[in-house]
């Protein structure tokens, strides 16, 4: 992240290493505001070199027990702990195969010395505009795990990202794992656009239920806009599949109805083209599976 | 402050640290270990990249305390005798070192992959070190020297230690 800071030393902090949820929550009741979650720490560690954040207490969860499960079943679906790295989840067959939107958006995330200690869970609370996991989980109707001191509730990863940097979560909470709903034998697909840098100008994720004509069609698009966008206009234009015209008329009424953001990366009209370079790309990818 | 102990290339070094303080200074500055080099402080040239646990890791990244009672390995513990290994010789037949800051690294993650995947393809190596820079632009020496090492007969190929670990 290029915000040319001057800083190549972090903030003051006490650090904390919990092994449990209880003792993990027990800290952020104690010291609240002041404290911070740390997975891989490749994010919170940029940001307090900014000095965008400079928590007192960082509290590391990587050794929670309850954060290290991963697990996929026929009833559940795919539960991902806080403490599962893009690693582990890129490195099973479970993830290629049934979620293959989150697979293929995984896969380009940084690098893989990075990949080795960044969580999902992690990636999704920065919740930066560019980042890719959003889009892909909000295709699959992910829904986030959060625990607090009193009460666990659960939320979809569409209302959790509230906006830039800015998610559903108190600060005496911590999410504890991300669920997705069983996808197996649905066709799923991730395309973005970096134009050589390494954050995504324009994202796109489909997912797919078989079903004939009533089928779940969900696209997603990221990167474009401060959060997530759902576009019900491309899901109407590939409903009932996806042809050489409706891959065209998808295309389209991306580009029209999507709407796109002037940022420091790209012009909105710029993100408006790459919505039909990367619509096209990636349902033709699926018209060829 | 709290002591950390930390096997770095196989020496156990006892420090007392602050929380604060990155795995990066820890080895460069209090260790005096100067292969890990200070560049981006950002994690994405990735020319502080060590060893940790088995893994690679940016140390810009990491905080020195997590490292307690772990394992750090960096470019001058990859082998154990004063040997060079054979992507090092690899890397001076070719050179694939022009100003040479980057080449630590290079050389580590190179090893790592080799020792992971003895036949990478050029995707393989290209995935592998897509987080590491090099500003003299040796990509195409470097590929020369892993493909040489690729190519060897299976006891050259492999790097004293792994042969010690099977």
């Amino acid at each position: 992240m290029s915000f040319g800071s001057p800083y190549t030393t972090l903030p003051d902090f006490e650090y904390h290493k919990p092994t449990s949820l209880e003792e993990a929550l027990g800290l952020l009741k104690l010291y609240g505001d002041e404290a911070k979650a740390m997975g891989g720490g490749v994010g919170l560690i940029a940001f307090m070199k900014e000095r965008l954040m400079s928590p007192g207490h960082v509290i590391d969860v990587k050794e929670v027990k309850e954060f290290k499960v991963l697990e996929n079943t026929p009833e559940k679906g795919l539960s991902i702990g806080a403490a599962v790295t893009l690693s582990e989840l890129l490195e099973g067959e479970v993830l290629k195969k049934d979620y293959t939107v989150l697979h293929e958006a995984l896969a380009k995330v940084a690098d893989p010395i990075i990949r080795r200690r960044a969580t999902l869970v992690g990636n999704l609370c920065e919740a930066i505009p560019w980042v890719d996991s959003p889009p892909a989980l909000i295709s699959l109707d992910a829904t986030v795990a959060i625990a607090g001191p009193d009460a666990r509730r659960n939320v979809p990863v569409s209302g959790f990202i509230r906006g830039p940097v800015d998610i559903d979560l108190g600060p005496s909470e911590l999410v504890t794992a991300v669920d997705i709903p069983q996808a197996k034998g649905s066709q799923s697909a991730f395309e973005k656009f970096t134009g050589g840098s390494e954050f995504s100008l324009a994202s796109v994720a489909v997912s797919m239920s078989n079903g004939g004509r009533n089928r779940r069609v969900k696209v997603v698009y990221g990167s474009v806009n401060s959060t997530p966008i759902r576009s019900a206009e491309v899901e109407e234009a590939i409903k009932d599949g996806i042809t050489p015209g409706s891959v065209r008329k998808a295309a389209a009424v991306a580009s029209e109805n999507v709407e796109c953001v002037d940022d420091v990366l790209a012009t909105a009209a710029y993100r408006r083209h790459l919505l039909k370079v990367i619509t096209t790309k990636v349902l033709r990818r699926m018209m060829s599976q | 402050m709290r002591e950390i102990t930390v096997t770095v290339n196989g020496r156990a070094r006892k420090r007392m640290i602050k929380d604060n303080e990155l795995l990066l200074d820890f080895l460069r500055e209090r260790l005096e270990v100067r292969s890990v080099k200070a560049a981006c402080w950002r994690g994405e040239c990735g020319l502080c990249t060590v060893m940790l646990n088995r893994h690679l890791v940016k140390s810009c990244l990491v905080l020195a305390v997590e490292a307690d009672g772990g394992e750090v390995k960096s470019v001058e513990g990859i082998t154990d005798d004063g040997e060079l290994a054979p992507i090092q010789k690899a890397f001076v037949s070719h050179g694939a070192a022009q100003c040479g800051f980057c080449t630590p690294a290079w050389v580590l993650a190179t090893h790592e992959l080799l020792r992971a995947n003895p036949h990478p393809s050029d995707a393989d190596l290209v995935e592998a070190t897509s987080g590491l820079v090099c500003r003299c632009g040796t990509y195409n020496q470097i590929r020369e020297a892993v493909a040489e090492v690729s190519a060897a007969p299976k006891v050259r190929r492999q790097s004293r230690e792994s042969l010690a670990r099977t």
